[in-house]
């Protein structure tokens, strides 16, 4: 078997890698593929937080690397999706533990077992999302409607751009979409975000309560079938393996009596 | 001012349309590591040179710096009046 290896990336921090990363992971499994979400933070230990997995973490990448463990060992089984699998990030070292050579290694070795390895990239452009994108054919940059973030995320895609030979294709998840701010003109469109960066659209994912319920639960909002964000990353998880799936109806529905009623009959017309 | 944006969807002085423009100034500028006035520089020197051969109408003159597909694309319009 060849997998895919898919970077998550962004640039600039907070703005959702992590959760993307988890999210897109579950949707995947769910759908039956095998996947490995990798976590690239070292030092700054997240994704088995968003997982629920934080108790069960034994070993860890730097373990793997520095061949303290084997990698089967470092693995830590989601706990609804068997065949959904953390190889969680050290959390006392830092980003010079794994190198770039490291990690193209450690990416070959979970091809050959996962369908898709999903690795979750550090804020930032130095060594630390060097390393990240090293094993990656593919990229998948978030970003949110804000200027700060969208002038990372440029920068990202030029660094992506030139390691063409190794990254074959990249896109992007716009994040933390405010449909009634859109709506009043009071911040950028997905449409805005496009032509500014010039690049193709994987997923809107909207802003939502449910997904911070969802970190606090450690069960990605993806597992859940009536939220609008987890919707966005199923189908982000059903683009990624091919389908053409129409983009989110940005109209905000989710205030007024008559959005939430059609929302009961047809919640997959507004997202 | 939503209800102005709501009776005016296109106002110019909306937030989103602020944003944008912003963004795309400060995204050319980052793109080409260009410093904040040598385009005007490169700009008074063009007009300078073409002004050597050509009587210029000045008011018609104008620079348009842009992205098309992340490639940048600098066009120059001169109005000339008669040769020097």
């Amino acid at each position: 078997m060849t997998g895919r290896v898919i970077v998550v990336t962004s640039g600039k921090g907070g703005v959702g890698k992590t959760t993307a990363s988890a999210n897109i992971g579950v949707a995947l499994a769910a759908s039956g593929s095998s996947v490995c979400l990798v976590d690239m933070d070292i030092g700054l230990r997240n994704l088995d937080i968003l997982m629920g997995l934080e108790n069960r973490v034994v070993y860890n990448l730097v373990d793997v690397v520095e061949e303290r463990c084997k990698l089967k060992q470092a693995l830590v089984k989601d706990k609804k999706l068997p065949q959904l699998n953390l190889l969680p990030a050290a959390q006392t070292r830092d980003k010079t533990a794994v190198n770039a050579d490291q990690m193209k290694v450690l990416c070959e070795e979970l091809k050959n077992t996962f369908d898709f390895v999903i690795v979750d990239s550090p804020a930032g452009i130095e060594s630390g999302f060097q390393n990240a994108v090293a094993g990656a054919s593919e990229a998948i940059i978030v970003t949110t409607p804000e200027m700060s973030a969208v002038r990372d995320a440029d920068r990202i895609i030029g660094l992506l751009e030139a390691r063409k030979d190794e990254i074959s294709d990249y896109k992007l998840i716009l994040n933390r979409i405010r449909p009634h701010m859109v709506k009043n003109n009071d911040m950028m469109s997905v449409d805005d975000v496009l032509e500014i960066l010039s690049v193709k659209l994987l997923g809107v994912v909207p802003d939502d309560d449910d997904i911070i319920i969802s970190t606090n639960k450690g069960e990605p909002i993806a597992g859940s079938n009536n939220t609008r964000s987890g919707l966005a990353f199923r189908n982000i998880a059903r683009r990624l393996k091919g389908d053409e799936v129409p983009f989110m109806d940005l109209t905000d529905t989710n205030n007024n009596w008559v959005g939430k009623i059609m929302k009961i009959f047809n919640p997959q017309a507004y997202v | 001012m939503q209800f102005l944006n709501w009776l005016f969807p296109f106002n110019q002085n909306s937030p989103k349309i602020t944003a944008k423009e912003r963004m795309q100034s400060m995204l050319l500028h980052d793109r080409l590591e260009l410093p904040a006035g040598k385009l005007e520089n490169m700009q008074e020197e063009l007009v300078n040179v073409v002004s050597r051969y050509f009587e210029l109408d000045s008011t018609t003159t104008n620079f348009d710096l842009k992205h098309f597909e992340r490639k940048a694309f600098l066009t120059a319009n001169f109005m000339l009046m008669r040769s020097k």
